[in-house]
């Protein structure tokens, strides 16, 4: 899509962000995937193969910023353990992009086409939110305290291991 | 065959209940072996172990089986140690390793209610116990203290005296509960091995909510304290000593044991007496793995009970949606629970239970829930802080009454060490799933009480394990049906002694360990009572178990 | 009743209206005097650990050996039940024993000397009536020749010690003066604080600019806004004396930690305003070493989240900072050192604990934890027994880096002398040195002078 379509469609959420980012995206996005993305990623994605990452990362978290450290880590350790992997997040994107499909409909979707993308948004989100690559025997660990699921209760919990607080902080109401 | 070790103690297991009674022999001024299957562990490797493991709900992660030692392990897959015969699955967990299995427990220090040990008499099921709840009173509080137990004196067992500490702050989640249960369900803070102020110079708990698999602070009572305090006494703990066969002299009584080292070098070992704490599980093993011509069916097995009357404690549960944010996670896994569903005339009729209430983040279920509906965008993070607000879980624990069917024997297949495997043979009676089912009215209430929705019970005829491994080495009075006395002998060997929650003739409601624990304090004062000499009281064993 | 009989009772009346008035004046005078010696911390000291209060027993190293303290109970054969409240006033004021011997100063009468003669009253009344007697006395004090002379101490305290009780400055106000008179005075903040020469004793002209206390630093505390508590504000360091910690400033371990549980944190809050006051006017020491304030140093860093899934090395010796930090300290101090929510497992930077150049300190709460003897009991755990010396060091260093002063460094040596106790000090061999040296120079003196003389009269018996 146009540079200037993705400043119009930003500016409509409300939030500038920042423009270079969407310059780098302009040519992966069309105006539907743009407003599914809240704007603002963390930083300038390199190039394209990432970048489709990122914006495909946005799109299934539903996430405003993603740490551009944790994008790359867990883009190598994706790429690492699928095949094919920075065509098929392009071929996902594409989709998205093409069918407007709503990112709750889109495993329904996808396991119905019986497609063979049906395996990568699990993949990526169990990424991001669980901080794990891969299953069974070859499953790996990649994050756990900045995985996405412990950010977003950081407010309120602490991941198990790390303590809560000094002895009888947890009486009180959470928040 | 290389270098003699001796000791007038020799301890097989260097489990929790193991450790103590060593300590208490040690203190008295016996000398003491502890042998262990496993290796040492540290606590700090134990943490970054979970961390970075990829299953996080996997709480065995960070604790791989040895070659030489193995435990069963199910995730991601079942390493096969532990065999099943059915009918119905019996999918133990435990840890070889210095310190056993409770370096990884949620610390439930229970006593039983007193009807808990003559339900025969009472109820007309299972078997009274050689012992009253009289009796063992002493020694729970002898445990308790030991351990570091907090609690009030609300919870059905009686006491003479305190708690040796209050009990554990309320987190807010099981607060609610409290209130809106209340009068209906009385909930209780569970009385816990978890220091509710600075205790035994270790630190009052800071709320880590991962007490399986580990407590990273020492808040906790593991295993591991007990096997120091054996140690601090003057116990030697000997580890990766895979024991595998214990030796008998012409008369019966117990010579050595033989283990075998990583390298699979032989050792033997000579004593005086020999206590038997390897688990309800590795125990029976080893006591099978021994027969000779002498004992065809295995060491202290006259009876044929040795491995049999196995039970645990089988759960069923309710998960749902509270109406409130409850934010479960925040304070110590296992807080309170229901304690007056365990004791009443219905006993005759179905098995009782306890209600428990898990305080364990929900985060990493409600996840995996998430992924698996394939709820993807902005909902994602919707979802997440209200599911995990909100989502709470009840269960039951549920006696299983002995039944001889119901064993351990050993496998035709052997393990790296050339060992015969344990098999498990197990069902779960019509007495339980009674109960199963009357408890679902008790969930439904609950959850009722508690604003209730999106309420999904466990899976009907499917029954989660709880590692309370009882019954195998069942005490009693009479040899020809039980295999250890009141005091924890081996009615067969007069210096072999089990010290484990396998001798627990019946299961109850309440987690074993701390039972377990008291039982094996009142086995070591009656193998070398305090304050007498250890020449004098070791050769009068035999005087002492007939007064 | 006759008259002899009636005078009798009126004398008893009056007897016991009179004891029951003392008994009540008595009761507040205890009180205050138990107030003061809490202010002055006398149990810190004068109790062995385990032991009755104030029994003594307790050995305190110095750099001259080892001073044990004495049984100040009421015991009249073993502690000061035999004292008069002048003996009491002049071992407490002027280091002078009732049997005329001198103290040592590791009893800090130099800033008891301070304390009025009313409040000496009071506290010789709670010493004598509020006190448990003890009757057994502890080892006594044997230091090595030649400082086991006590009598030198009389020179000493010619040269040092300034015997007169505090006078108020009347340019300041009540508070202030309040503050200096306890500073000052009961609660010796000087014995640590400030700075000694090389005969021992405090500086008076770097008033409170930092001191030692055996492998402890006790930090510059002037008002310097870098090296000090400058940039604190009173209701800070009223939350330090009277909790233990300042959220974002520093928490108390060791000897303060001490202080602070047995004497500070019972003071009224009006005293430690007034203590707070004070402090914020102590003429500033800088250590130009200290580019900023040393609790401002450092943020919160995550340097584990590349570790995750990376396997441990079997070699514990091989683990990096992060490495230990995540396996050890995260659990507490959290991932990225922010501490828990409420501040009670305090964040590790914009703390004074990885702030200080002199890393001693934080080789020492890694070692020991801190412990308080009450309910509380370990408020952090120590590593002594985990952590070899280049683990300690390692994660020391770590934890400057991300969440200090980056030029703070740690070693290995480091840690082992501070494992060990200190580097062993000098001053015995010194001090005999000086001896021997002055005993030769004397000699020769004697020698030259003889000879002189005998020239003289040699050559005066020629004229």
């Amino acid at each position: 899509m146009a540079l200037d379509e993705l400043d119009r469609v930003a500016a409509n959420r409300g939030d500038p962000g920042d423009p270079s980012r969407r310059r780098l995206l302009a040519g992966l996005l069309t105006a539907y995937t743009a407003s599914l993305i809240p704007w603002a990623l963390a930083q300038p994605a390199p190039h394209a193969d990432r970048g489709a990452f990122t914006a495909l990362s946005a799109i299934l978290v539903g996430r405003q910023t993603l740490d551009a450290a944790q994008a790359t880590r867990l883009y190598d350790a994706l790429a690492a353990a699928h095949p094919n992997f920075p065509a098929d997040v392009q071929a996902l994107l594409t989709l998205i992009n093409e069918r407007h499909v709503d990112p709750l409909q889109l495993q329904g979707v996808l396991d119905n086409e019986h497609s063979p993308l049906a395996s990568l948004p699990r993949a990526i989100v169990g990424a991001w939110a669980l901080g794990v690559i891969g299953s069974g025997e070859g499953a790996r660990c990649v994050a756990y305290e900045t995985a996405l699921n412990a950010v977003i209760v950081a407010d309120v919990l602490k991941p198990p291991t790390y303590a809560y607080g000094a002895y009888g902080s947890w009486t009180r109401k959470p928040i | 065959m290389s270098g003699q070790l001796s000791a007038d103690v020799v301890v097989i297991g260097s489990g929790i209940i193991g450790a103590l009674a060593a300590r208490r022999l040690a203190q008295q001024g016996a000398s003491v072996l502890i042998l262990e299957a496993g290796p040492r562990l540290e606590r700090a490797r134990v943490v970054a172990a979970f961390r970075n493991s990829p299953i996080k709900g996997n709480w065995m992660a960070p604790y791989p089986p040895s070659p030489w030692a193995p435990h069963p392990i199910y995730v991601p897959q079942d390493n096969g140690y532990l065999k099943q015969s059915g009918p119905y699955p019996y999918p133990a967990e435990y840890i070889r390793a210095v310190g056993g299995t409770t370096w990884h427990w949620a610390a439930q220090a229970w006593r039983l209610v007193p009807n808990d040990v003559r339900i025969k008499s009472l109820y007309g099921v299972g078997v009274d116990w050689p012992l009253s709840y009289e009796e063992l009173d002493p020694w729970y509080q002898e445990a308790e203290e030991l351990l570091g137990v907090a609690g009030a004196d609300n919870t059905g067992s009686p006491r003479q005296h305190p708690f040796p500490m209050e009990p554990v702050a309320e987190p807010w989640s099981m607060r609610r509960f409290r209130e809106r249960l209340a009068p209906a369900y009385p909930v209780v803070a569970n009385t816990v091995a978890r220091n509710s102020r600075g205790y035994d110079s270790r630190p009052a708990c800071v709320g880590n909510n991962s007490c399986q698999p580990i407590c990273p602070v020492n808040a906790q009572y593991l295993g591991i304290n007990a096997v120091e305090a054996a140690e601090a006494a003057g116990a030697k703990v000997v580890p990766n000593a895979v024991v595998y066969r214990i030796e008998h002299d012409t008369k019966g009584r117990i010579a050595a044991v033989r283990y075998y080292a990583p390298d699979k070098s032989e050792h033997r070992v000579t004593g005086t007496t020999f206590i038997l704490a390897a688990n309800g599980i590795e125990s029976p093993k080893l006591l099978l793995l021994s027969a000779s011509d002498t004992y065809p069916n295995g060491l202290a097995n006259s009876s044929g009970m040795v491995g049999r009357h196995l039970m645990d404690h089988p759960s069923t549960s309710l998960t749902f949606y509270a109406d409130e944010e409850l934010w479960l996670g925040r304070g110590p896994q296992s807080p309170s629970s229901i304690n007056t569903l365990r004791d009443g005339a219905f006993r005759s009729q179905h098995a009782p239970y306890r209600l428990d209430f898990t305080n364990i983040s929900q985060v990493l279920n409600v996840t995996n829930d998430l992924i698996k509906e394939g709820v993807y965008g902005a909902e994602f993070e919707k979802q997440l802080r209200w599911r995990a607000a909100r989502q709470v879980n009840v269960k039951n624990v549920l006696e299983v009454l002995p039944n001889p069917d119901n064993r351990i024997t050993l496998s035709a297949e052997k393990d790296a060490m050339g060992i015969p495997k344990p098999e498990a043979h197990y069902a779960i009676d019509d007495y339980t799933r009674r109960a199963a089912e009357a408890s679902k009215t008790d969930f439904a209430r609950i959850a009722e009480l508690m604003g209730g929705t999106g309420l999904r019970y466990s899976a009907d005829g499917q029954f989660a394990n709880n590692q309370h491994i009882t019954g195998t080495m069942s005490m009693g009075n009479d040899p020809k049906t039980s295999v250890v006395d009141g005091f924890g002998r081996t009615h067969d060997h007069e210096n072999l002694f089990v010290c484990s929650t396998g001798v627990m003739p019946t299961a109850a409601t309440m987690n074993s360990t701390l039972t377990g624990v008291a039982l094996a304090l009142r086995t070591a004062e009656h193998i070398l009572p305090a304050k007498n000499t250890h020449a004098g009281a070791m050769h009068s064993g035999h005087e002492a178990s007939l007064a | 009743m006759n008259a002899s009989a009636r005078c009798l009772l009126l004398l008893g009346l009056i007897v016991t209206a009179s004891v029951h008035a003392a008994d009540s004046t008595d009761a507040a005078l205890l009180q205050r005097g138990q107030y003061l010696a809490t202010a002055g911390d006398c149990v810190a000291c004068h109790t062995a650990p385990g032991g009755k209060p104030y029994a003594g027993g307790l050995t305190v190293p110095t750099p001259i050996g080892n001073i044990i303290a004495t049984n100040i109970t009421p015991s009249t054969t073993a502690g000061i039940g035999h004292y008069t409240e002048k003996q009491f006033s002049d071992a407490l004021r002027k280091g002078i024993r009732a049997d005329g011997q001198r103290l040592y100063p590791a009893m800090p009468y130099t800033s008891y000397a301070q304390v009025t003669d009313d409040d000496v009253h009071a506290l010789y009344a709670y010493f004598m009536h509020g006190v448990v007697p003890v009757d057994n006395r502890p080892a006594p004090t044997r230091l090595p020749f030649p400082f086991n002379i006590r009598l030198s101490m009389a020179g000493w305290n010619l040269l040092f010690l300034d015997s007169k009780p505090f006078t108020p400055d009347p340019a300041k106000g009540v508070a202030w003066n309040r503050g200096a008179y306890l500073v000052r005075g009961l609660a010796h903040c000087s014995t640590c604080h400030t700075p000694r020469n090389l005969l021992m004793a405090e500086q008076s002209s770097r008033e409170l600019a930092g001191g030692a206390v055996g492998t402890w630093l006790a930090p510059n505390i002037t008002s310097d806004a870098n090296s000090g508590v400058g940039g604190w504000s009173e209701q800070q360091l009223v939350d330090y004396l009277r909790l233990g910690h300042a959220t974002g400033k520093a928490q108390t371990a060791g000897p303060m930690a001490e202080a602070v549980e047995h004497s500070l944190q019972h003071l009224e809050p009006a005293d430690l305003q007034a203590i707070a006051t004070y402090l914020k006017t102590v003429p500033a020491h800088h250590d130009p070493a200290d580019t900023r304030a040393v609790d401002s140093w450092g943020a919160a860093f995550d340097g584990i989240a590349d570790q995750r899934g990376t396997a441990l090395p079997d070699d514990a010796e091989q683990w990096s900072g992060a490495q230990l930090y995540d396996a050890h300290c995260a659990s507490c101090h959290q991932v990225s050192g922010e501490g828990s929510f409420d501040g009670g497992l305090p964040p590790l930077f914009h703390n004074t604990a990885t702030g200080r150049t002199d890393t001693g300190n934080l080789v020492m709460v890694i070692l020991e934890g801190i412990r308080w003897t009450d309910a509380t009991g370990v408020h952090m755990p120590g590593f002594a027994h985990a952590l070899s010396d280049h683990q300690v060091a390692n994660l020391g260093n770590y934890l400057t880096l991300r969440y200090g002063n980056p030029a703070a460094r740690i070693t290995a040596t480091q840690v082992a002398n501070l494992r060990s106790g200190g580097a062993p000090s000098h001053l015995v061999a010194l001090a005999r040195l000086a001896m021997v040296v002055v005993v030769v120079v004397l000699i020769l003196a004697i020698i030259v002078l003889w000879r002189r003389r005998r020239r003289r009269r040699t050559s005066s018996g020629q004229a």
